[in-house]
């Protein structure tokens, strides 16, 4: 356990002394903004198209000023900026011992290497849950602020409960971009796999298979209407791909020739 | 006797390539040990193998007593290691670096930090972030993480990298010191061959992933070639009376007689006595001395310099 804490206490200052949690904080900033910039044009239509914000032509059908649909977006937004920003966080956690070539100094050291990769794994994880709840804060905040209709605690509560289950769905997901940071030996796989899954995702869900390709599951948990297309089998396969990823990184750090 | 480092035909192939191969070393406590070879001569595989970073592909290592083993933990809380450049995490200062490397090593003390940074010259720089360090200093960082746990054994991959010439000095005074009061074992890697030479007690010299020799600093004396070079107004006449006394000499192209004859290498006044004696005298003796350099080149076969006085 002592050699946990000190491996957690190495990645914390590793990350707080760095930038990426405030580029990663202000890529879900954006996002919020983003969302809170839709619901103010759903909200008072009129007022944007005459301060210009929207053309006269906008087609504002399908949306509404209400808590329920500003939720229901917010977690596929989640879902979608999550997988690339999680997986970037990862990316960097791990890839960044090979593209600063610090890696030669955790190999030959007396702690395990598992348990130096549990600790990369929780602050991945403890980085991912406080993007998160910063995104749920000012989304809510600036939700309030524009005064959507609706906002009962029960939409609140719901709201809420799907956005941590398709947060941890998705900080799940990414386990696997640490094998591929590790086996790229840096930035670029990791970063490319997820615009390919990315892709996939969008023509696997166009196909109706979405709910058994593990990086579609979650934004699909976060619509109301497409959650009804997963079973449990869409659950476990996002269990079994979070897995593999655990253990091939696990597999890897202690297998494979580290000549770099 | 108990040898810190064993390997017993080590050998590493990528693909096609050799890197490394049938490597037999032993390296006995206390020592200061060189391993000097040109740049891709393989000295970076092997101590990545000695280290456990890459699995040999052939033979096995014996590092303090424990078989090496890919990935595993032993024995590296007394072993101290520099490999290549010492890269350090940029974004944290001098003395966050070594925290983290004391965290690495569990049991070393907290005070350990402070006083690797004042007997590395670094306090200036304990509270600067290791990316704005010149490469002196973030070599003298690497050092600094390498000795902090009070190793037993140091793997040190080309330690004087980009040190001015007082640093160096002051590394060769603290592993000499490291040695000789510690009793902590050095194998280092090297292709700076006027350090190694001021340094180790034993040298290995590795050539194409081939260990081509392993020697003592004294047989180092013994092996290396020297010549005694004479020049006089008359050279004919010098090298007659010379071969007369029995130290046949050859003449060089450049108007010069060269003896090796081991007495007349020994006793160049006897040969400057005797040529005055015969009225040639000499207008210059010279003994030259083959230096590691020149011997290190001739070993792999490699045109030398100029030997030197």
């Amino acid at each position: 356990m002592r050699d946990l804490m000190n491996a957690v206490w190495i990645e914390l200052r590793k990350a707080t002394r760095s930038r990426m949690p405030l580029f990663t904080a202000l890529g879900f900033l954006v996002v919020a903004c983003g969302l809170a910039f839709l619901m103010f044009i759903y909200k008072y239509p009129s007022l944007a198209r005459s301060i210009g914000l929207i053309s006269a032509k906008a087609n504002l059908a399908g949306g509404a000023a209400t808590w329920p649909y500003y939720l229901g977006i917010l977690g596929q937004a989640l879902a979608a900026a999550g997988l690339l920003l999680f997986s970037l966080v990862e990316s960097w956690v791990f890839g960044r011992e090979w593209a600063d070539g610090t890696l030669k100094d955790l190999l030959a050291v007396p702690v395990a290497r598992a348990t130096l990769l549990l600790a990369k794994f929780l602050v991945v994880v403890l980085w991912s849950l406080l993007l998160t709840a910063m995104l749920v804060l000012v989304s809510f905040l600036l939700g309030a602020v524009i005064g959507l209709s609706q906002g009962t605690p029960e939409v609140f509560w719901h709201g809420t409960v799907t956005l941590a289950v398709a947060a941890c769905l998705v900080i799940v997901d990414v386990f696997p971009f640490a094998f591929f940071a590790s086996v790229g030996r840096g930035y670029l796989l990791p970063i490319g796999v997820t615009l390919l899954l990315l892709v996939i995702g969008n023509v696997v869900a166009i196909a109706g298979w979405g709910s058994y390709f593990p990086w579609a599951v979650p934004a699909l948990y976060a619509g109301f209407t497409s959650r009804g297309n997963l079973d449990a089998a869409s659950y476990l396969l996002v269990l079994l791909a979070g897995l593999a990823g655990l253990a091939g990184t696990y597999l890897w750090w202690k297998y494979a020739d580290q000549s770099h | 006797m108990n040898l810190p480092i064993e390997t017993v035909d080590l050998g590493k192939q990528y693909g096609k390539v050799t890197a490394v191969k049938h490597l037999s070393l032993r390296v006995a406590e206390g020592e200061i040990y060189a391993f000097l070879g040109l740049n891709g001569a393989g000295k970076t595989t092997t101590i990545r193998m000695l280290l456990g970073m890459i699995k040999p592909t052939w033979g096995t290592a014996q590092v303090l007593n424990t078989r090496v083993r890919l990935g595993s933990q032993e024995p590296w809380a007394a072993v101290g290691y520099l490999v290549e450049i010492p890269h350090s995490y940029q974004e944290l200062t001098v003395f966050e670096n070594l925290e983290v490397a004391r965290r690495l090593h569990p049991g070393t003390a907290p005070e350990a930090v402070s006083r690797i940074i004042e007997r590395m010259g670094l306090s200036a720089y304990a509270d600067r972030r290791a990316g704005t360090l010149s490469q002196g200093n973030a070599q003298r960082l690497g050092l600094a993480k390498a000795l902090l746990h009070a190793p037993r054994l140091l793997l040190l991959d080309e330690p004087a990298n980009g040190l001015d010439p007082a640093g160096i000095v002051e590394i060769r005074e603290l592993l000499l010191e490291l040695t000789r009061e510690q009793g902590v074992t050095v194998f280092l890697a090297s292709h700076i061959l006027a350090e190694v030479s001021r340094l180790a007690q034993r040298i290995g010299i590795i050539h194409q992933g081939y260990l081509l020799q392993e020697l003592d600093v004294d047989e180092l004396e013994r092996d290396r070639h020297r010549r005694l070079l004479l020049r006089a107004r008359d050279l004919e006449a010098a090298r007659l009376a010379l071969a007369t006394a029995g130290y046949p000499a050859k003449t060089l192209q450049d108007g010069t007689l060269e003896l090796t004859d081991l007495h007349a290498l020994e006793h160049p006044d006897d040969i400057t006595s005797l040529l005055v004696a015969a009225g040639v005298p000499p207008t210059q003796v010279l003994v030259e001395e083959e230096d590691l350099e020149q011997y290190f080149l001739r070993l792999v076969g490699m045109k030398g310099g100029q030997t030197h006085a």
